[in-house]
């Protein structure tokens, strides 16, 4: 029971981390119509930073913002360089663009990172607990209370704000939302800096908790959280959460108990198809 | 003049839609402009907003030319629209509808008062704030289109085919609320409309438009009169 507790907490864990990098996929799906494969790649770069940053400084309080700062810079260049000069073509035309951006920036962070794993040394100032035999680490606190504090941050910015206001706006109809005075192109850069930056903080994240970070890390989420948006309902927020945190509890459980012949990476694909074949809406989609 | 329109020309593709529009409408007049499916009625009003880009001519705007400022400028320097299908944001709460009305300037027009008065003119908005805007009604959706476009306090209404899909007694009621706004307010509006009869009514002069050209104008009352009028529009 107390091993069942524990892959339960590592995989609403990973959920988490999921929905931090799926969130800002969903998000600028909602403004642009676009699958951002490349966002996967500010995740890795945020990663990066972060470790480059932890290294020279020894803080992660520094480190953190300035892998922020850098991540929303790199998304809004990826925005105005590629995505809106593309979008008066077909939807698979950015699509290509945002292909290759991300493959690009995979070999610039090999040729300034080196090929291999870099590991995050970083230590939290705080203990583990164990509770009634359950062990919670420090870096699950962590990722418990940073992705707690973001998703929340996320939520008030969306439903509460001016800027969430244009945001919703501008992703249902764009013309209109121009129409009422709502610049439509800052509206869509800030959604950028705003979802990069989410993903700098998930880059750092799975860098600490795995103590890994390397050229292809953003590999397997670019696809996974590309199938995770699906599920969830296309442009959906609360629908990324939720499908974020089903596999993430999903792939721990079913790995550590169920004796399947797959990949784990392969439950995401999995879903994706079963929800393409019986709620193509995905499960909190509309329409 | 408020607005002047030189010679616009709007296109999509190969397709032209308006071909050398020119029009005006002064402070404080309704002016409306008719015509049949697929005249440019609604081409007119996009350009005019700056949604749809113009290919040649002029827009002018209190003496500024605005033909190339973006659409989201143009609403800001008082230009609003009430679109064709009333085109409200549909899974915004009625409320947060009437927020994008005033985005940006919500201090600047006093937003509880102006709230107020647009409930008292459409008590149902009030009922239903809280409610999606796309559970309303086709008749709910244009009022709350119109409220949205009001809230900004616009110096210039445009008004797309407010009547399209209406029930009768709801075409009289938005239009009287039209008429009201014009004579009680000041109100400077421009409507284009398939229903001639109604807004030649209300409207004080009026353009005909046909296949992308204004083909007659004049005051309203004489174009009431007019047989061409009569026998294309009124079906009299």
């Amino acid at each position: 029971m107390q091993l069942f507790f524990e892959q339960l907490l590592n995989g609403v864990a990973m959920g988490a981390i999921y929905s931090l990098i799926t969130l800002g996929l969903a998000l600028v799906y909602g403004v642009m119509r676009i699958l951002h494969v490349a966002h996967a790649a500010v995740y890795t770069a945020g990663a990066y930073v972060g470790l480059y940053v932890f290294t020279m400084t020894g803080s992660l309080l520094l480190a953190v913002p300035a892998a922020m700062a850098a991540c929303a810079l790199l998304g809004t260049a990826i925005e105005r360089l590629i995505y809106t000069p593309l979008l008066k073509y077909p939807p698979f035309v950015p699509l290509i663009g945002s292909i290759a951006v991300f493959l690009a920036l995979e070999e610039i962070f090999r040729l300034v990172g080196g090929p291999y794993i870099l590991s995050f040394p970083a230590e939290f100032p705080f203990p583990g607990i164990t509770v009634r035999g359950v062990v919670i680490s420090p870096a699950i606190i962590s990722i418990y209370a940073v992705s707690a504090a973001v998703l929340l941050l996320l939520w008030f910015v969306v439903t509460k704000t001016e800027l969430g206001l244009a945001m919703r706006a501008t992703s249902q109809d764009r013309e209109i939302a121009g129409a009422m005075g709502i610049n439509s192109s800052f509206t869509i850069s800030m959604t950028f800096v705003l979802g990069s930056a989410v993903a700098a903080v998930a880059g750092i994240l799975v860098g600490i908790y795995f103590n890994q970070v390397y050229p292809t890390m953003g590999a397997v989420p670019a696809y996974k959280c590309l199938a995770l948006i699906v599920v969830g309902g296309l442009g959906s927020l609360p629908g990324a959460v939720l499908a974020s945190l089903l596999l993430g509890v999903g792939e721990t459980l079913l790995i550590g108990y169920a004796n399947i012949p797959l990949p784990r990476d392969s439950l995401a694909f999995i879903a994706m198809i079963a929800v393409l074949l019986w709620r193509p809406q995905g499960l909190l989609g509309n329409r | 003049m408020l607005l002047e329109l030189r010679d616009l020309q709007v296109s999509y593709g190969d397709i032209h839609a308006l071909e050398g529009v020119s029009l005006s409408v002064a402070e404080g007049e309704l002016v409306s402009v008719i015509g049949a499916n697929g005249a440019g009625k609604s081409s007119l009003l996009n350009c005019l907003m700056g949604i749809v880009p113009a290919r040649g001519g002029s827009v002018t705007f209190q003496g500024k030319d605005v033909t190339s400022l973006p659409v989201h400028e143009r609403a800001r320097c008082g230009i609003r629209i009430v679109p064709e299908r009333a085109r409200v944001f549909p899974r915004l709460s009625v409320y947060e509808n009437l927020l994008t009305g005033c985005y940006g300037i919500r201090n600047s027009v006093g937003l509880a008062g102006k709230l107020e008065w647009l409930y008292s003119l459409f008590p149902v908005l009030e009922e239903r704030k809280s409610q999606l805007a796309s559970t309303l009604s086709g008749g709910e959706q244009q009022m709350l289109a119109i409220s949205r476009a009001l809230i900004a306090d616009p110096k210039l209404l445009l008004v797309d085919e407010v009547s399209m899909g209406l029930m009768p007694m709801l075409v009289d009621k938005v239009f009287e609320v039209l008429s009201m706004l014009n004579r009680d307010h000041g109100l400077t509006i421009l409507l284009v409309e398939q229903n001639a009869l109604a807004s030649l009514g209300i409207s004080s002069r009026s353009y005909v438009l046909e296949t992308g050209r204004i083909v007659l104008e004049g005051p309203s009352g004489e174009l009431l009169e007019n047989p061409r009028v009569r026998e294309a529009y009124l079906g009299l």
